[in-house]
């Protein structure tokens, strides 16, 4: 399939930044520019799987090692002792979404539909229908976030990043491109649940994050307008 | 494929993760057991440091598990997933701990550019792995250098430029020449 010349010079511009991308070398707003061009042009998109294929058969060449004794027995303790450990969150996140229930209740708005979470708990939703979106890190689903969008407006996050510890700033953007601060948070062993009122309508709310300390954003979630 | 209640041999990665996705404990130790030493190997060629290796590695399986459920296979193999895992946990274990970035002479890429490989390593390669092999031996140095300290370092174009003391599109120019000329040779070896 020929391309035009236009669509030929917009590939020649993005090559060097393909081949990096490839490589899951790049970052920012270039790795932004190329997954835009790779959404309409499929001679990219097939050039990156093609470069892909090469750079992941080279991972093959890396030389296998004996770890020492032990660490087989160590990682499937530590991998039980964190399956016990989500199961503990999934009966606290349980918890807290039966708390959820109860505050929407309590709030006196309508109830038409039921919202069924993983939890198993359930959740009322108000008249006025909940959105819900995936938390995530990286390309992985590390929580869930639901907003109702009552006056005023909840926030219900629960969250599995698999590590982290220690406080966490959640916030909300806004329809309008504001940034407002939902409240800062506290992950234990990776895992933390919470509900918090959210100043602004839940329904002018368009995407919501996790940050450190640090102003690092350590996940995500995006909600359909 | 499962025999008497356990995952033999031959039982396939998917069907070994679909195992771990659903909790049962015999297809995390068979899946451990297939995994440990390649999952090692990476990790300890990265960052260098055997204890530091272990603790990558033990970190990569924990993710795998636990994420086994959203694994993707359209996304690529079970093998490339946790290698990818692995390798840039690896990465960020160096990064953090030891910021001066590995040297090219290191003890790995030394054994990755190398043609010596012992019988038994040889015999467990697949035949496109083995072809990648001589197609990076077969690159010229200064390529070869570039295409691993990015595929198996992480390291940007930038900092390829950097370590080698070269100009930045040189860099890019060594990284393209060599993944170009090691997809020609994968498109022979998958010729008819």
């Amino acid at each position: 399939m020929s391309r035009q010349p236009e669509e030929s010079m917009k590939c020649e511009a993005i090559s060097d930044d393909l081949i990096e991308f490839a490589l899951g070398t790049l970052s920012g707003r270039s790795r932004s520019r190329v997954l835009d061009h790779l959404e309409s042009c499929a001679h990219c998109d097939a050039e990156l799987e093609s470069l892909a294929g090469v750079v992941d058969t080279m991972l093959w060449l890396a030389p296998e090692a004996e770890p020492s004794l032990g660490f087989e027995t160590r990682l499937i303790e530590r991998h039980r002792a964190s399956d016990t450990r989500r199961l503990t969150v999934r009966r606290r996140r349980a918890s807290v979404l039966a708390v959820a229930a109860v505050l929407v209740a309590v709030l006196g708005i309508g109830v038409d539909v039921v919202l069924t979470t993983h939890g198993g708990a359930t959740i009322p939703s108000t008249s006025v229908r909940p959105t819900s979106s995936r938390l995530t890190a990286n390309g992985i689903v590390v929580g869930h976030v639901t907003i109702s969008s009552g006056s005023p407006s909840w926030m219900i996050m629960d969250v599995d990043t698999g590590k982290l510890s220690g406080l966490v700033w959640c916030e909300v953007t806004l329809a309008n491109g504001r940034v407002e601060t939902v409240g800062k948070f506290t992950l234990s062993h990776g895992y933390g649940s919470w509900i918090a009122p959210i100043k602004s309508p839940g329904s002018l709310v368009r995407s919501a994050r996790l940050v450190n300390t640090h102003g690092t954003v350590l996940a995500q979630a995006t909600f359909a307008t | 494929m499962r025999t008497h209640g356990s995952y033999d041999d031959e039982a396939s990665d998917e069907a070994l993760l679909s195992g771990v996705a659903v909790g049962d404990d015999r297809a995390v130790l068979a899946f451990v057991r297939r995994y440990q030493r390649r999952l090692f190997g990476m990790a300890l060629g990265i960052v260098g440091d055997p204890g530091m290796a272990e603790d990558v590695a033990q970190e990569a399986f924990i993710r795998i598990l636990r994420h086994a459920a959203v694994y993707d296979a359209r996304r690529g193999s079970v093998a490339t997933w946790t290698l990818t895992i692995t390798r840039n946990l690896a990465i960020d274990a160096v990064r953090v701990r030891r910021p001066i970035p590995t040297a090219p002479e290191d003890r790995t890429f030394l054994s990755l550019v190398s043609n010596d490989r012992s019988p038994d390593d040889a015999a467990s390669m697949s035949e496109s792995v083995t072809q990648a092999r001589f197609a990076l031996a077969a690159l010229p140095n200064d390529q070869r250098r570039a295409i691993v300290l990015a595929v198996m370092y992480g390291r940007t174009a930038s900092e390829v430029a950097s370590l080698e003391a070269i100009p930045l599109g040189t860099a890019k120019s060594r990284i393209r020449l060599g993944l170009a000329k090691l997809r020609e040779a994968a498109a022979i070896t998958e010729a008819p």
